[in-house]
Formats: C-alpha cells, sequence, structure tokens
C-alpha cells in the first residue's frame, strides 16, 4: 500500500564523505512515529548515550513528520535530534517553513549525519544525489548570507536551506540552526554540533510524489478538520497576532518574566506586546501547508524581522529590561542571524546584569542597557573577550561566580517566558522535560493562567503535566505543529489517510508516552537523576508582589511532593527513572533496557 | 478565465498546490500543481506572486501541432494530439505548463469550473469572480 512514508533514510558519514540510503524501518515508525520520536529513535541505534556531545561519533538526525508533505493542515515540520552540548541529555526541536516538505519530495524520510567534514562543507540532498560540497567561503558568515549564497551558486531560488551562523562554528552551546532567514530549531546547541561536524548548510531540494493510501479520503479528512478543527478561523488569537497575543496575558497573570524573575510585571510592556507589533506588521506569514498562519514579518525602521515570538519578547525584552520594540526587533534579527537561541541568548544576558547589580561580577552590562545586550549577543557568537564565558550559558557563569540561585535555567538550558509561581504546573514541566528548561513539553499555563484551573495548588497537577507531556510527544512526532490543538482522536484519524492503518487515540497517546521514557532512559544513562529535576532556587525562595501570584509562596517541600506523585504516576521510581518494568509494558527494546540496567 | 488573487492576504502557505496536485495527479507534489506561490523577502516586506494561467491563450498561438484550443473559460489541450515538444511550456508567460510522465502538456483547466484551490484556500484569496470595476 501507497502511504506517506518515503521509505529511505539517508546516512551521512562526513569523515567518510559518503552518503547513502537505507530504508526507513516500519517498526520504527509505527512505535515512534516521525519527527521526535523517530530521532529519538534513530538516535539511540548503535549508540552510547555518553558519547560526548562534539564526538564524530555523535549524530546530527533530521526527521520529518510522516504526514508532510501532504495536505494536513501544519504538517511540515522538521526536527533536529541530538546530544546536547549543553544539557549533556538528548534535545531536539523542530522547524516549520517549508524545509520539512521538501525533504520528503527529495525522497527522505530522515537524514542522519556523522562524522567530521575536513574542511566547512553543506550537504546537498535531491531526488537525484546527496553530496557533501565545500562551503569554506561562508566562515562566520550569518545563516541570512548563507542561505543567498547557497541559492545563487545552486541557482536555484526554491531550494531550501538550514545554515548556522558564527555562533554553531564557534561551539556557543546554545547557538541554534536558521531556515529560510526566519524560522529556527535547536534549543540546546544543536548548531553547535554541526559546528563541530564543519557542517556549516544542509541544502534540500525535491520533486518526487508523497503518496497516501487514498487522496479523495485523505483530503477530505484533512479538509474537514481544516474547517472543523477550527484551524483557519479568521478570529483566531494565532492568526490575528500570532504569539506577541500572550504578552498581555502574562502580564495580566503576573508571570512575565521582568529583570531576570526577579518580577512577574513589566511596566514597559505596551511597548512589546500583540497590538505594538502588530502595528509595524508587513505581512503574515505561513508554513507549508499551514491553514492558521501565525507568522508576522514586521519593519520598523531598518530593522526586519519575522517574529519575535512570545519566549523572545519575554528574554530578549522584558527579562533585561528592554522595553523598545525597534531594540527587540534588532535582538531577535540579530541572533536569528548569528543562529542564537534568542531564549538562552537572553536569559544568559538577564543573569549577567543581574549578577553585576548585585555585585557579584561586573560583566559590565546592567538590566536596561539593550544597546549593549546587542553588543553583548555578537561578542558571545564570536566567542570575543566576556562572550567567551556567556556562551557557555547561565548555569557555567553561575558556578564560576555564584548566584546559581538566580541562573534561570532547568540542567543548564534556560527558562522560556512564564514565571511558574504564576502557574505552578509550569515547574513540574521545566523540570521533567527530558531537553532541559522548555515550555514545549506540556503547556499547563493555558489551564492555568488562562483557564478553569487554580494555578497555586498541586493538587491533580503531577497527573496533569504527565498526561500534556504524552500527548506533546505524540503529537511532535506524528506531527503537526503547537498552534493546532488536535485531539488524539483527530490525530490518529489524519495519521490514519496518511501513512494507512488503524490510530485509535489509545495508541496515539501510549507511543508519546514511549517516546518520553526512550528519551528519559538516554538521560538517565547520563547520569540524570531527580536531583537533576530542580528549579532554581529563586522560585521557591523569593515570592512576587505584583499581581495573581503574590504573597502565594511555591515552597520546595510543597514541590518535592507534586514531584514524589509525579514519578509515581509515571511508574517511574523516587529517584525519577523509569522502572524497567515500565520500559517493557511500554514496548522499548529489549537492547536498550539492557544497556539501561546496567547503567542504573 | 484567469484566477483571481486577493495576493494582501495570502500567507504563503501553498495549499493550493497540493490541493491542485493532489485532486489530478493523485499524489501531492508542488512541482505537479497547475499554479504556483512564490514569496520572496524585499525591504518593504513579503512580495507574494501567485502564478498561475492568466488566460493569455499564447500556449495556443504557439503549440505547432494545435493541440491547444480553450472554450472561453479555460484552455483545453487534445492529448491525442499533443507532441511533446514542449513548445507550450516555452511560451508560457507564467511558467505553469509542464509536460507529465508521458510527455503530455499539463494546463490548468479550471478543474473544469470548480478549482479545488479556490475552494483549499484557507484565507479566501483566490475566487473566479470577475475583478469589480469601480
Amino acid at each position: 500500500m501507497k502511504n506517506s512514508l518515503m521509505g529511505n533514510m539517508l546516512y551521512v558519514d562526513l569523515t567518510a564523505g559518503t552518503a547513502e540510503s537505507r530504508p526507513t524501518p516500519v517498526e520504527w515508525v509505527e512505535k515512534y512515529g516521525g519527527q521526535k520520536g523517530l530521532g529519538t529513535r534513530i538516535l539511540m541505534e548503535d549508540f552510547d548515550p555518553k558519547t560526548e556531545a562534539y564526538a564524530p561519533e555523535n549524530k546530527v538526525i533530521l526527521t520529518t513528520s510522516i504526514m508532510a508533505g501532504t495536505p494536513v493542515s501544519c504538517s511540515a515540520k522538521l526536527a533536529m535530534t541530538t546530544k546536547s552540548p549543553l544539557t549533556g541529555g538528548i534535545t531536539d526541536g523542530s522547524v516549520g517553513g517549508h524545509i520539512g516538505a521538501e525533504l520528503k519530495y527529495a525522497g527522505y524520510d530522515a537524514v542522519v549525519i556523522t562524522g567530521k567534514a575536513k574542511e566547512l562543507s553543506y550537504l546537498y540532498i535531491d531526488p537525484d544525489k546527496a553530496e557533501i560540497r565545500p562551503l569554506t567561503e561562508m566562515k562566520g558568515a550569518g545563516s541570512f548570507k548563507t542561505e543567498d549564497h547557497l541559492k545563487e551558486i545552486l541557482e536555484d531560488d526554491r531550494v531550501k536551506i538550514m545554515a548556522i551562523g558564527p555562533a554553531g562554528e564557534n561551539l556557543v552551546k546554545y547557538s541554534c540552526v536558521s531556515s529560510e532567514r526566519y524560522r529556527q530549531l535547536g534549543r540546546g546547541g544543536i548548531a553547535a554540533v554541526m559546528g563541530s561536524k564543519n557542517l556549516k548548510a544542509v541544502a534540500i531540494r525535491g520533486w518526487l510524489d508523497v503518496h497516501v493510501p487514498d487522496v479523495e479520503a485523505c483530503m477530505k479528512v484533512a479538509r474537514e478538520a481544516h474547517i472543523n478543527d477550527a484551524v483557519i478561523a479568521e478570529e483566531n488569537d494565532i492568526y490575528q497576532y500570532g504569539t506577541p497575543v500572550l504578552v498581555d496575558m502574562s502580564q495580566e497573570s503576573g508571570l512575565l518574566p521582568t529583570r531576570n524573575f526577579q518580577e512577574g510585571t513589566f511596566e514597559d510592556f505596551k511597548n512589546i506586546d500583540g497590538e505594538s507589533l502588530k502595528a509595524v506588521r508587513k505581512n503574515k506569514k505561513a508554513c507549508f501547508s499551514c491553514g492558521i498562519a501565525c507568522g508576522n514579518y514586521l519593519v520598523d525602521g531598518e530593522t526586519r524581522v519575522e517574529g519575535p515570538e512570545y519566549e523572545t519578547i519575554a528574554l530578549g525584552g522584558s527579562s533585561i529590561g528592554n522595553g523598545d520594540r525597534r531594540k527587540l526587533l534588532e535582538f531577535n534579527a540579530r541572533c536569528d542571524d548569528l543562529g542564537l537561541d534568542t531564549i538562552s541568548a537572553g536569559g544568559t544576558i538577564a543573569y549577567m546584569m543581574e549578577a553585576t547589580e548585585k555585585g557579584l561580577h561586573d560583566f559590565g552590562i546592567r538590566f536596561g542597557e539593550t544597546d549593549k545586550a546587542l553588543e553583548m549577543l555578537e561578542k558571545i557568537a564570536r566567542r570575543e573577550g566576556v562572550g567567551d564565558e556567556a556562551a557557555e550559558g547561565s548555569k557555567r557563569l553561575a558556578e564560576k561566580y555564584g548566584g546559581i540561585e538566580f541562573a534561570i535555567q532547568v540542567k543548564g538550558q534556560e527558562l522560556p517566558g512564564y514565571d511558574p509561581r504564576g502557574s505552578w504546573a509550569m515547574g513540574i514541566a521545566y523540570v521533567t522535560a527530558p531537553r532541559g528548561g522548555c515550555h514545549m513539553t506540556a503547556y499547563p499555563i493555558a489551564l492555568e493562567a488562562w483557564g478553569e484551573l487554580d494555578p497555586f495548588t498541586f493538587e491533580g497537577k503531577a497527573k496533569l503535566v504527565a498526561d500534556m507531556q504524552n500527548a506533546q510527544f505524540s503529537k511532535f512526532s506524528l506531527g503537526v505543529c503547537d498552534f493546532w490543538p488536535v485531539s488524539s482522536e483527530t490525530l490518529g484519524r489524519l495519521f490514519s489517510v496518511t501513512y494507512g492503518g488503524d490510530w485509535p487515540a489509545e495508541k496515539i497517546d501510549t507511543m508519546g508516552e514511549r517516546i518520553f521514557n526512550l528519551q528519559a532512559l538516554f538521560n538517565v544513562i547520563n547520569g540524570r537523576t531527580r536531583k537533576d529535576d530542580v528549579l532554581p532556587k529563586r522560585f521557591h525562595d523569593e515570592i512576587l508582589k505584583v499581581g495573581p501570584p503574590a504573597g502565594k509562596p511555591m515552597t520546595k517541600e510543597m514541590f518535592d511532593q507534586a514531584m514524589d506523585e509525579y514519578y509515581e504516576y509515571r511508574d517511574w521510581d523516587k529517584e525519577g527513572r523509569p522502572t524497567i518494568e515500565k520500559l517493557k509494558a511500554l514496548g522499548i527494546e529489549e537492547k536498550f533496557i539492557q544497556a539501561y540496567s546496567k547503567a542504573l | 478565465m484567469p484566477l483571481r488573487f486577493e495576493l494582501s492576504k495570502c500567507t504563503g502557505c501553498r495549499l493550493c498546490e497540493l490541493a491542485c496536485s493532489g485532486s489530478h495527479n493523485g499524489a501531492f507534489n508542488p512541482t505537479k500543481a497547475r499554479l504556483k506561490i512564490i514569496h520572496e523577502y524585499t525591504d518593504d516586506g513579503i512580495v507574494i506572486k501567485a502564478n498561475r494561467c492568466i488566460f493569455c491563450k499564447k500556449c495556443e498561438e504557439a503549440c505547432p501541432v494545435g493541440a491547444i484550443s480553450n472554450n472561453g473559460r479555460w484552455m483545453i489541450v487534445d492529448h491525442e494530439k499533443c507532441i511533446g515538444c514542449g513548445t507550450c511550456v516555452k511560451t508560457c508567460p507564467t511558467h505553469v505548463i509542464y509536460l507529465n510522465e508521458k510527455k503530455k502538456s499539463i494546463i490548468c483547466d479550471l478543474c473544469g469550473g470548480e478549482p479545488k484551490c479556490v475552494q483549499w484556500c484557507p484565507k479566501g484569496v483566490i475566487s473566479l469572480k470577475e475583478k469589480v470595476t469601480s
């Protein structure tokens, strides 16, 4: 039966200079899906999780959504998975745009890259060839210039490209990958792993068919989902504003990170909120096959950027004391071009500002000094002066200079834009996310701060977070964009008409739980335990003074009790490790369980 | 009659290309769609071009074997007569004609009057309405 799987994965060895196609194992897809799940499964195969992030043996894995290339809304996602140099655990991220579908049209479900090229190179992929080619002339270049240059030398303005900037080349631990200019992925330093392999870019061009079992049935179900699930509704806030709509909501809820999470409300929030950004919006922009269109292309004076997304506003805006719209846009555009994760870059700079103001160490930068922050981005990306240390992230800075309680990170990865004191379940989500401080694993804030649930209790929250994580892991593996709040039933129906077979909701949810546990297994082999599942002390010891969270302490004792409940609900031990029985029950491969038992 | 695009509303999702190729070709493949959406970042914003049959009939004039005609609303290709020479492909000013696997010319036929791209566009960008003149 024809289906949306292309059936091939491209294995690239940069050391040997080879690229060969291997069949995509159907059993991997049926157990783990595509994108996140398939990336996790591929990483585990013949791989010691303890491998150094920058070792040639580490893998950079590109995986598409199995539904990419079909008209299922927002399904054209591409994920990257690797071992993170920032957290020491597994990390994966995904990007929209058009590149995920392009990889399918080029004939591949995945690309697995190992080794190290002898000089700065790029990988070119189309249905007829896969070649590693030199790109030394782009050494030190930003991602924008690199993309333009590749389109020029390939004489193809429709080729889709992902590239790293100087930050990735210089092994900045939170460097990210840019695609189609303003689409970024890769928290946890995926770009640095590319940099360690001398891989500057991947260029993809495709023209093959993507099949489904029954085109008419697929188009009917996909179309119904577009309309009935309100994906394309004009009044959808994500279309009207995109993620900046959240600024006013976070301010109202008293959880908008301000001056490194010292406060939860920002006096200048109106300068950087959805309305303010809309005033300089030129276009709405969608990813391939997306009926929502969250993207906003802004032009403000000389500054142009697609964004900023909410997280960038929080971390490159209020959290560094920046209430200047134009400078915020500049912060975003510079990070995109240099190849820096805006969340970790903003989080690290905010730590440096507070450490300077508290007199722990003079980093020469204080809250509100946004021009200096913009210069700092350049220094970090090029590892110049103080930027060299800042390139290691806030945790490592704090270990050297002190102030670990206000290095706002989990497992070394800086936190996104929601103060957990204003949405307690978000705290559980942060510490249990396999890739470290992250808002993509579960988003209970929508039900707590902006929904019906009490944000200031842990009652029932352990279960809530775990269930949400499982659902997100399925969604990001099968997979559609986060902005479609799709049910497991609908997801299963869409997967059935693209991949084929019967996919009831339970099967979908179990897949998510399986992937979550496999990622946990990877991390535990790397020595991760409960002691790593902690929030910065600030969130327990300091109480916010304004808005709904004011005067509501979230003590460490309360948090620990919630964590006990979380591990118990997951059938993990009290040290936060999956039990062997659980891994077996989920059908995780025996060889992985054996390696895990040895590591325990 | 050309498809009308209200380009200021177009988000560049290319669902029209997918609806087109899926409904005509039995598989999804934008390179086989009868229309192409191209977007480009410029200093003034994103410029979107929607390449589609503009009903200029240049292909009909250029076809050396008279395989292309029109019914007053869309172009019609007689695949019995088409010799796959590609003259129409080269002549098309919007680059939306291609030769299929059997070397036969493929041109937008407005899905027989009810275009799938119009139905699928999530933002109501595409229509078959005549341009309103004030």
